[in-house]
């Protein structure tokens, strides 16, 4: 567990840990913020552990689903959850555009209460992955760390570090 | 998450790090940086022969890092950097779209707040 590549975001929030519980667990505070630009349709969401949370997005006329499987609920400091990408019938795919991105992501997501604030931290760790999954995700996390990404040619960087 | 339009996925991820592990592969990625190169061209400054250069050229086109004109009779070799640059596309899709959804929480706290009469312990 603790040699897998762990990707981490964080961010902090202008509002109490309480309320920023509340737009992560009721579905329709979810849908007002969750997939900017998209219309986002919270098909079921059943917040214990083993609970499903169904999600759609549609853009451009074509649908995306995810498939969240509840593994921890800890109101209002703790959730922990597998991520997946699913088909319309809710079954968990490889992704379409990136075959050896982890199909199951265990996420986590803390809330740390600061003087009126929350501090949010979101974890991904690749769950259960293939060795070709765990490489993937690991080349992205070491192209993220590195600054390489979108827009830019990573292998021209990498041999721009390596003319310097 | 936006479509990326890359034909390959990083299947041959482990290929890729392999054979960037080499120094002479290495150097041989930065010569094409600066445009196609046949293997005659490539054998010189490395003071290496032809085969041996082949053998290298052969372990960077299957990892998909550079191609190979087949037309061509000096078969010159040029640099093919998708592959690579995909998984690290692809996270940083993930990345933006959830930092464009804590945007969109950033506002929906700051209604919440405003709109939520029985305080929930701000101030």
């Amino acid at each position: 567990m603790a040699d897998l590549p762990t990707y981490v975001l964080e961010r902090e929030f202008d509002a109490p840990r309480e309320l920023v519980w509340k737009t992560w667990t009721d579905p329709d505070l979810l849908v007002r913020w969750y997939g900017p630009r998209v219309e986002t349709i919270v098909h079921r969401l059943d917040l214990t552990p083993g609970g499903l949370w169904l999600g759609e997005m549609r853009w451009d006329g074509k649908s995306n689903y995810q498939r969240v499987e509840y593994t921890e609920v800890a109101p209002p400091e703790r959730l922990v959850w597998l991520h997946s990408v699913s088909d319309g019938e809710w079954n968990v795919i490889a992704n379409p555009m990136m075959p050896d991105w982890p199909r199951v992501l265990l996420t986590t997501v803390t809330f740390e209460e600061d003087g009126g604030k929350t501090r949010l931290r979101l974890t991904w760790v690749p769950h259960e992955a293939s060795e070709a999954e765990i490489a993937c995700f690991t080349a992205a996390l070491a192209g993220m760390e590195k600054g390489w990404g979108a827009g830019m040619d990573l292998l021209a960087e990498l041999l721009a570090d390596l003319q310097a | 998450m936006e479509q990326i339009g890359y034909m390959n996925g990083p299947s041959h991820l482990d290929a890729v790090f392999a054979a960037l592990a080499d120094p002479t592969r290495r150097a041989i990625l930065a010569r094409l940086a600066t445009g196609e190169a046949s293997v005659n061209e490539l054998a010189e400054p490395f003071a290496m022969s032809q085969p041996a250069v082949s053998k290298h050229l052969k372990v960077l086109e299957k990892a998909g890092l550079i191609e190979r004109d087949i037309d061509r009779q000096r078969r010159p070799a040029r640099l093919k950097a998708e592959p690579m640059a995909a998984a690290v596309h692809w996270l940083e899709e993930f990345k933006r779209f959830w930092s464009s959804s804590f945007d969109e929480l950033d506002g929906l706290l700051d209604q919440l707040k405003t709109s939520d009469t029985k305080g929930a312990g701000n101030g």
